[in-house]
């Protein structure tokens, strides 16, 4: 276990990208428990530049834009999280049930799924949100989860296909092992990193769809998000009258979450395929051969 | 050609899909669809006025299953209803003005992302852990993961109002009526400009990554080594050997991200106030004008589709095997 993770550490994108998305969530967990303020609560005079007092300024409202970040920071990262969960919980159920089961069931689950695909996401969701009308965070998370598993079902199911045709899969059939076990015990943990790949991927798409739905409008405007914060930002046109700090900083939060968990995704990808890694990793290891090298030749030598 | 056919049922079925749950949803929900879709009207609505828009806007009463065929029909003839918040156009009226901008948006962004991140790609591969790669792969992994809505604020604010370099909205200056002149043409480029690299600027990156990732797959493949051998130039290798075996899976990837560049298009206009589809659909929720949120989702499904349909077209074209088969 501490060997994997000190291999993980090594990849300078991985890491980054751990830190970036650990230093979030501490604010998401700790920040309202230490500023305990109510974010919807008028503070000052309204469109204030950061100062002081306000270290971010206020909204047009009055409400303070740090108050506002901190805790839409808190249910931004949980819808996505929630989502996530629903995301990856439904695609692995279908994508191991169609690889492992094959014929009809593959055939019905594989189907729906490249429907899903094509069926273009955003004005699926904008629909089912607009009849829902306002929809709290909660709500959001649920119907995003329920219509954005497709990708993960297909990836699951190729990774499962592969794995059901692997000798010790057979053998362990042979030996009589009920379905079942088979699942859980010989296919699960090696679908480990694809689910881990589809659960960061899907906490990405979650937080940008989120903010977009909140952003045109879709949300609860009494909530506080990052998505909810744009929205409000651009209905009190923010941008035209030179508040800036308004729309800038829920806009870096949303940038910087999703450059976190991509560096992430693709530093565990270059740890699983080395093939893939640029400049920096690739210096580190031609170091760390060269040195292996001299190291090898002074035991030789010696 | 057995190919294509399946692929085209495949595609109706899916549009049927969506058709269904477009009919299905207002449905679905607690109360009364009509309810729903007046609910913003209903409280200075008297009864009769009310039932004189439910005749006018076509909502079917009777059972559910004629009421589906009923939809179905309007749907496959192309009558979509009428407008509320444009009344009295009807929803394809609105639509049929929109289409063409997002057409223009979306389309031309796509091209440019998908063009610019494969050839970046293809080299950046070619010189992996190189300068170009060392930069480009990082920053298109950061941009990949930026929503549309911020770049486009970004973008926005920087050039439109800080810099005052280009205009802030609109798809052209509204003085001129459309026509084939100079002036039109050089406005519409003008007015373009900024949704359109916002546009392909998210977008660019993830075809950057993936042509980089399958390029270097194919670098390791014996024909590339075989090419190099037989001392073929590096270009020759590079572009005929490597990266036109490495195109196919971004064709695919291609045809996967049409829908996102819907959603995203759907931002940037918002935020640019472009009078496309996008637009259209902001306006629609605004205002709660449910015909209008329908219909836009059907014709954006069925846009989608058929640009799926035309990228499997490609992929027959750029892959003999499936020429045969």
């Amino acid at each position: 276990m501490f060997e994997t993770l000190k291999v993980f550490l090594r990849n300078k994108k991985a890491l980054m990208g751990l830190i970036i998305v650990l230093l979030y969530v501490a604010l998401a967990v700790f920040g309202p428990m230490l500023l305990n303020v109510d974010p919807m609560q008028r503070v000052g005079r309204p469109h204030q530049p950061p100062n002081p007092d306000e270290l971010l300024g206020t909204t047009r409202m009055g409400r303070d834009v740090f108050a506002q970040l901190i805790y839409g920071t808190r249910t931004s990262l949980a819808v996505g999280f929630f989502a996530g969960v629903i995301i990856v919980f439904i695609g692995t159920c279908l994508g191991i049930a169609a690889g492992y089961f094959g014929g009809w069931i593959d055939e019905v689950v594989s189907f729906f799924t490249n429907v899903v695909l094509v069926i273009p996401q955003l004005p699926l969701l904008l629909v089912i949100a607009a009849f829902m009308g306002q929809t709290n965070p909660a709500v959001i998370a649920i119907i995003i989860g329920m219509t954005s598993w497709a990708w993960g079902a297909r990836v699951t199911r190729a990774q499962t296909l592969t794995l059901r045709n692997r000798e010790y899969i057979l053998a362990s059939e042979l030996i009589g092992e009920r379905p079942l076990r088979m699942i859980f015990v010989e296919l699960l943990p090696n679908l480990l990193s694809i689910i881990g790949f589809n659960f960061i991927g899907s906490v990405t798409y979650t937080i940008i769809t989120q903010a977009t739905l909140e952003f045109l409008g879709l949300g609860n405007p009494m909530s506080v998000s990052w998505g909810t914060m744009l929205y409000h930002a651009q209905n009190a046109s923010a941008i035209t009258v030179g508040a800036w700090w308004e729309v800038l900083v829920p806009a870096l939060a949303v940038a910087g979450i999703g450059v976190g968990l991509s560096l992430l995704n693709f530093g565990v990808d270059e740890i699983s395929n080395p093939r893939l890694r640029t400049l920096g990793t690739v210096a580190a290891a031609i170091k760390a051969q060269n040195k292996l090298d001299k190291q090898r030749l002074a035991e030789s030598r010696s | 050609m057995s190919f294509v056919i399946r692929r085209i049922g495949f595609y109706l079925v899916a549009f049927l899909v969506a058709a269904t749950v477009n009919f299905a949803l207002p449905r679905l929900m607690p109360g009364n669809p009509i309810d729903i879709m007046f609910s913003q009207q209903n409280s200075t609505l008297t009864p009769e006025a009310r039932q004189a828009l439910v005749e006018t806007f076509g909502f079917a009463s009777g059972p559910l299953h004629l009421q589906f065929l009923d939809y179905m029909r309007s749907v496959f003839t192309g009558d979509l209803g009428y407008s509320i918040r444009f009344y009295p156009q009807k929803v394809n009226q609105v639509l049929a003005y929109a289409l063409p901008w997002t057409l223009l948006l979306a389309g031309t962004a796509t091209l440019l992302a998908f063009c610019l991140g494969s050839v970046i790609g293809a080299f950046a591969a070619w010189r992996r852990g190189g300068l170009l790669d060392a930069v480009a792969t990082p920053l298109s992994l950061a941009l990949q993961a930026t929503p549309a809505v911020v770049i486009a604020l970004t973008a926005l604010f920087t050039f439109g109002v800080a810099l005052k370099w280009l205009p802030t909205g609109y798809a052209f200056a509204p003085a001129l009526d459309p026509a084939w002149s100079w002036d039109f043409i050089s406005s519409v480029l003008l007015h373009g400009l900024m949704p359109v690299t916002s546009l392909m600027i998210v977008f660019v990156g993830g075809y950057l990554v993936t042509m980089r990732n399958n390029m270097i797959g194919q670098l390791g493949e014996d024909h590339v080594t075989m090419g190099l051998a037989k001392g073929l130039s590096d270009r020759r290798v590079q572009f005929n050997y490597a990266a036109r075996n490495a195109l196919l899976p971004s064709v695919t990837s291609l045809g996967l991200t049409l829908g996102a560049i819907l959603g995203g298009s759907l931002v940037t206009e918002v935020v640019f106030n472009y009078p496309g589809l996008g637009q259209t659909l902001y306006i629609g929720i605004v205002t709660r004008d449910y015909p209008l949120i329908q219909g836009q989702l059907l014709i954006m499904t069925f846009a989608t589709l058929l640009a799926n349909l035309a990228v499997d077209l490609l992929y027959v074209f750029l892959d003999p095997r499936l020429r045969r088969a």
